[in-house]
């Protein structure tokens, strides 16, 4: 499992920040892995973005509520439910290597993937429903 | 001498792996966390609120109760710590210089910091703001 070594480990590709975008005769593994890093690194973008737009808190109840209605247009909509497919993959995902990592299903971690991102694409089909219609 | 250097090494790259293999086990935990945290407040800030998003008095109602008050601190720290730390595994597989690896660790912890006194300090105004 190319996911489960730790950080400093020598066996690395060459280049891995290349090797994340090239998907040509890759493992699900490494695809897994790839998506991991992508959705992470957005979701660390968007944790601090989240931080800067709270502040408008501060400005009252026009500040927030100017912000409300962008927040609720179409576009919006769109990049929340990107923002949840990022957030349900990373965690099923996040789920799988963690348990792996500490030696629990080794041997089943492909089963473990399709069953954590299966129940992940379910939670996201329901909640990419609820941001549109709820 | 060439051997105490070797040993003094091999060492270091031993102390290096553990502590990495720590920092891993903290990603984990607070990964794991987060799966719990993280989900809570994605329900209670947006899918149990008509039309997805507290408006101003609503924020101000829920953090005035202290156990989501608290919830929402932890879940600042946490965030934070698993981002970072997320963020410095992926600056580690570009190979950075062993030097450079001390100042991107300073960065982070200094970034981690700002971001949770931050977190921390808006809690509080938006609680005194609430009048709790």
């Amino acid at each position: 499992m190319d996911d489960i070594q730790p950080t400093t480990d020598p066996v690395r590709p060459k280049a891995p920040l290349r090797s994340w975008f090239d998907v040509r005769g890759r493992s699900l593994s490494t695809l897994a892995f790839a998506l991991n890093r992508l959705t992470a690194i957005g979701l660390t973008v968007y944790l601090f973005l989240h931080l800067a737009v709270l502040s408008m808190l501060l400005g009252g109840p026009e500040s927030w509520n100017r912000f409300l209605a962008v927040a609720r247009s179409p576009f919006f909509l769109l990049l929340d439910v990107v923002l949840l497919f990022g957030v349900v993959y990373h965690m099923a995902n996040g789920i799988r290597v963690a348990l792996v990592g500490m030696g629990v299903g080794h041997t089943q971690h492909k089963t473990m993937f399709y069953v954590l991102v299966g129940l992940a694409l379910v939670l996201f089909v329901v909640g990419a429903a609820l941001i549109f219609v709820g | 001498m060439q051997s105490s250097m070797s040993r003094r090494t091999l060492e270091e790259m031993a102390t290096r792996r553990d502590r990495s293999g720590s920092l891993w086990l903290v990603q984990a935990f607070t990964g794991l966390l987060l799966v719990f945290i993280l989900g809570a407040h994605m329900i209670a800030h947006h899918f149990i609120v008509e039309g997805g998003l507290r408006d101003y008095q609503q924020v101000l109602d829920y953090v005035a109760n202290p156990f989501v008050f608290i919830i929402e601190v932890v879940f600042v720290i946490i965030a934070t710590i698993h981002a970072l730390l997320g963020a410095r595994a992926i600056v580690l597989d570009l190979r950075p210089p062993a030097a450079t690896v001390k100042v991107i660790n300073w960065v982070l912890v200094a970034i981690g910091a700002v971001a949770i006194g931050y977190g921390l300090w808006l809690a509080l105004a938006l609680q005194r703001a609430a009048g709790a």
